[in-house]
């Protein structure tokens, strides 16, 4: 087990050098300049134009460049940021670290419980009007997209009935319609798969003989049920988080909360590549990260898959 | 279940404890964080709205684009020099206690000629004081310029005429802050003398000012500003309506919801914005636009009043030709543009074009933000003149490189001013020698005019100039001037004392709260 996780470890640097060849030549493919979009209207001070380049190592080759990025990561230092005059990256990022994983993993772990719940409960009454119901909010739930839900739910709630704020982040009341938003697509996903798993277990002769043993329902479905699809579940939930880092792009936007995925939009409009780029990185950080736990959790769940998983 | 509930229960207890913001705090909009919060470095106006109401300078200016003195209480020519003596404000105290002094006009003007400072807009200000060569070459930390008569009085000379010096927003700061406080100050405390102090800036979410209960001029009566980073209209628009913002600086994308709005009417404040529009004509790159009376039937084809109504639900002025209402220098009785299509076809005719024959086809370039705009003029261009005209949306910064290097042919864009004097247009925009004249037209006898304006102390000689230029630049048809978008702001009713001006916001001096 353990030579399995470090193994996954290990094999998160090929990924990530690959994101940060990927992310540095896109940068440098994007149409603008960062001097220019730090000078706006003065771009013509080809003077100050001049000295801005050499500050931030601009007018230096594109490898060399590149080197002296690398070398900085791997020490730690992501660079300055170009938007904040003598701010470094790192601290630039430090406010939205503290709350992008947080929106995605609360909205994760809400929409896996209710997601779970509402599946279990449809499955055991399938064909009843609590079933149909259940997939008509399902369906609603992953096919409206959240930038609509968003809007309404801000009219109804902040403007018309004002009991919730309209955006803003720093108190609890804040992130209600944020997490709701990114849950609502998440747990109609979840819902959804553990529906149909649930239809094919529960057709299985193990359930069958679960039950001719005389074991109560919950049991039934708790124990031998739900377990047998736990594995499934859990590979959707890798895929779902990176739905849920996209949804934090959009969410923050709409409800203005300074988290990463503002962050990026605002740092690509401004050019602030280092930025930019960094959040790309921590992003696909957590992105492995995620799939490394599920693969954990596998195996955890599953003991057969245990034994494939580390190479020879 | 047992967690969802449990989280749930929280959430509600956040709820109930969640603190409204204190009733006397003002607060407002800006699309994005200040990138700065010092007046050395300051370079864009986010951070000039904020720092505006934290650090002053000689002078201010009010709504309406009057000077008013402020640390400087009165100032002179030198005689028979290109310079002034300043005669400063007394009992005049920084954020930090020390006394306001000459000694702290010298440290800030040369910090703002230092190499290695990364001085912004104020560098270009001390341009012309004597000595400022020495220091960026970092053979000297000293001005030579600058004489410091006594505490009060300070006198600063130029290598060139700079009439305008006194009213250059150069912010003073207190000369003793790096030795209290290292060079990281500026992270914890503000050094100036204004009605507001730093008190915090959590980046991505605010910038709070407090009031300075010792300003010299009286306390403001709030307890202070909070700048709110709000980047989307939409979001903003949506948080005034629901009483989480005072005050609204409303955004391009939300301004014909908030104009067509009749509940709004009572806070809307409409004002001009300090901003020259154009339909720059690069004859360098279009050889048609050489001949005056092309440029001409292309202005006389826009029908400004339907851009106004149509893109802007009236909330655009009408410019005559470059300077705009507000600022000093602007003369309200000039000719406007006509429009009048038969004579523009006439026009064109006379020029060797009829019917737009002969013309080569060509671009019409601007961002994105301006596409709907740049679709009119192609269309208005082609039904009425027969031109061939392509819309090219480029990306801001190549477009405005390319537009600095003098490449691009025929571009609507705009120059906001800098300080309330129309000089800052008339110079910077249509100088033949200005890196900013983007459609690079140039009129030897607009030159000798402006030439002559900059060295002209007296304001009323001098605003005479500007009217001759202004004039010059109107019949040669330098650029075909476009209606100006106005400055829009919602104001809740029990806020007074609160201004939007073409500049943006007025300092908050005085607001109140009820």
């Amino acid at each position: 087990m353990l030579r399995f996780v470090v193994w996954r470890l290990v094999m998160i640097v090929p990924v990530l050098a690959v994101v940060l060849v990927a992310t540095f030549l896109a940068t440098y493919a994007l149409p603008g300049d960062p001097v220019m979009v730090m000078l706006g209207d003065h771009s013509s001070n080809e003077e100050m134009a001049a000295r801005l380049r050499a500050e931030y190592g601009l007018d230096r080759p594109m490898w060399k460049q590149f080197a002296v990025y690398v070398g900085g990561i791997l020490t730690g230092d992501f660079g300055m940021s170009y938007r904040y005059v003598r701010i470094p990256v790192v601290e630039v990022l430090q406010d939205g670290l503290k709350i992008s994983p947080l929106l995605a993993l609360a909205a994760l772990g809400l929409g896996a419980s209710v997601g779970t719940l509402a599946g279990v409960i449809a499955a055991i009454r399938r064909n009843t009007a609590t079933d149909t119901a259940i997939i008509l909010v399902l369906v609603a739930g992953l096919s409206i997209p959240n930038f609509a839900v968003a809007t309404f739910l801000v009219y109804a709630f902040a403007i018309k009935l004002g009991v919730l704020p309209v955006a803003g982040w720093g108190r609890l009341d804040q992130t209600v319609l944020p997490v709701l938003i990114l849950t609502i697509p998440s747990a109609a996903y979840i819902a959804r798969l553990t529906r149909t798993f649930m239809l094919e277990v529960l057709g299985q002769d193990y359930i069958r003989t679960a039950r001719a043993k005389g074991l109560s329902e919950p049991v039934v479905i708790l124990r031998h049920a739900l377990r047998n699809i736990m594995v499934p579940l859990l590979t959707s939930m890798g895929i779902i988080f990176g739905g849920l880092i996209s949804g934090t792009f959009v969410v923050e936007t709409i409800f203005n909360i300074p988290g990463l995925g503002r962050m990026a939009i605002d740092s690509v409009f401004a050019r602030d590549y280092p930025v930019a780029m960094a959040i790309v990185m921590l992003f696909t950080a957590f992105f492995v990260l995620i799939n490394l736990l599920v693969d954990v959790a596998y195996a955890i769940i599953d003991p057969r898959i245990r034994q494939r998983m580390v190479p020879a | 279940m047992k967690y969802i509930s449990s989280a749930f229960a929280v959430m509600l207890a956040g709820l109930a404890l969640t603190t409204p913001v204190d009733a006397k705090t003002l607060r407002i909009n800006v699309t994005g964080d200040p990138a700065m919060m010092d007046p050395i470095t300051y370079s864009e106006i986010i951070a000039g709205r904020v720092i505006r109401n934290v650090y002053e300078g000689f002078t201010d200016y009010t709504p309406d684009g009057k000077i008013i003195n402020v640390l400087a209480e009165s100032w002179t020519a030198l005689p028979g020099e290109h310079g002034f003596r300043f005669n400063l404000r007394k009992n005049v105290k920084f954020h930090s206690g020390r006394a306001f002094t000459a000694k702290d006009v010298k440290y800030t003007m040369e910090q703002l000629a230092a190499p290695d400072t990364k001085a912004g807009l104020g560098a270009g200000y001390v341009a012309n004081i004597v000595g400022v060569a020495e220091v960026k070459a970092g053979t000297t930390k000293e001005l030579s310029g600058i004489k410091i008569v006594d505490d009060h009085t300070i006198e600063v000379r130029f290598t060139k005429p700079d009439v305008l010096f006194p009213i250059y927003p150069i912010w003073f700061m207190d000369s003793g802050i790096v030795a209290e406080k290292g060079a990281d100050w500026v992270r914890t405390v503000s050094a100036g003398t204004g009605p507001y102090k730093f008190k915090e800036w959590r980046r991505g979410v605010h910038v709070e000012i407090e009031a300075n209960k010792a300003y010299w001029a009286g306390s403001p009566k709030i307890d202070g500003i909070r700048f709110l980073v709000i980047p989307s209209g939409d979001t903003a628009l949506s948080q005034y309506e629901a009483g989480e913002l005072d005050f609204l600086d409303v955004q391009e994308n939300t301004l014909r919801r908030v104009m067509r709005d009749a509940s709004k009417q009572k806070e809307r404040h409409v004002v001009p914005r300090a901003q020259s529009r154009y339909l720059g004509m690069n004859a360098n790159v279009y050889a048609p636009f050489k001949d005056k009376r092309v440029r001409e039937a292309i202005s006389m084809a826009i029908n400004r009043d339907a851009m106004i109504r149509g893109f802007y639900d009236n909330a655009a002025f009408q410019l005559h030709g470059v300077t705009t209402p507000g600022v000093a220098g602007y003369f309200a009785d000039l000719p406007k543009p006509k429009y009048d299509p038969e004579g523009a076809k006439k026009l064109l005719a006379e020029a060797g074009y009829p019917g737009g024959r002969g013309l080569p086809p060509i671009d019409i370039t601007c961002t994105a933000v301006f596409k709907d705009e740049l679709t009119y003029y192609a269309n208005e261009l082609n039904r009425t003149l027969g031109m061939q005209v392509n819309v090219n949306v480029a990306e801001r910064a190549t477009f405005i490189r390319g537009m600095n290097a003098g490449e691009i042919a025929f571009f609507p864009w705009g120059w906001t001013s800098g300080y309330p004097d129309a000089m800052y247009y008339l110079q910077q925009m249509w100088h033949s020698k200005s890196p900013y004249n983007r459609g690079r037209w140039s009129n030897a006898k607009y030159d000798a005019l402006i030439d002559e304006a900059v060295g002209t102390v007296d304001n009323e000689k001098r605003f005479a100039l500007y009217r001759q230029a202004e004039m010059v630049y109107i019949e040669d048809m330098g650029a075909a001037p476009l209606p100006m978008p106005a400055n829009v702001a919602l104001i809740k009713p029990n806020v007074t004392n609160a201004s939007i001006t073409p500049f943006g916001f007025d300092r908050f001096i005085a607001t109140e709260i009820k």
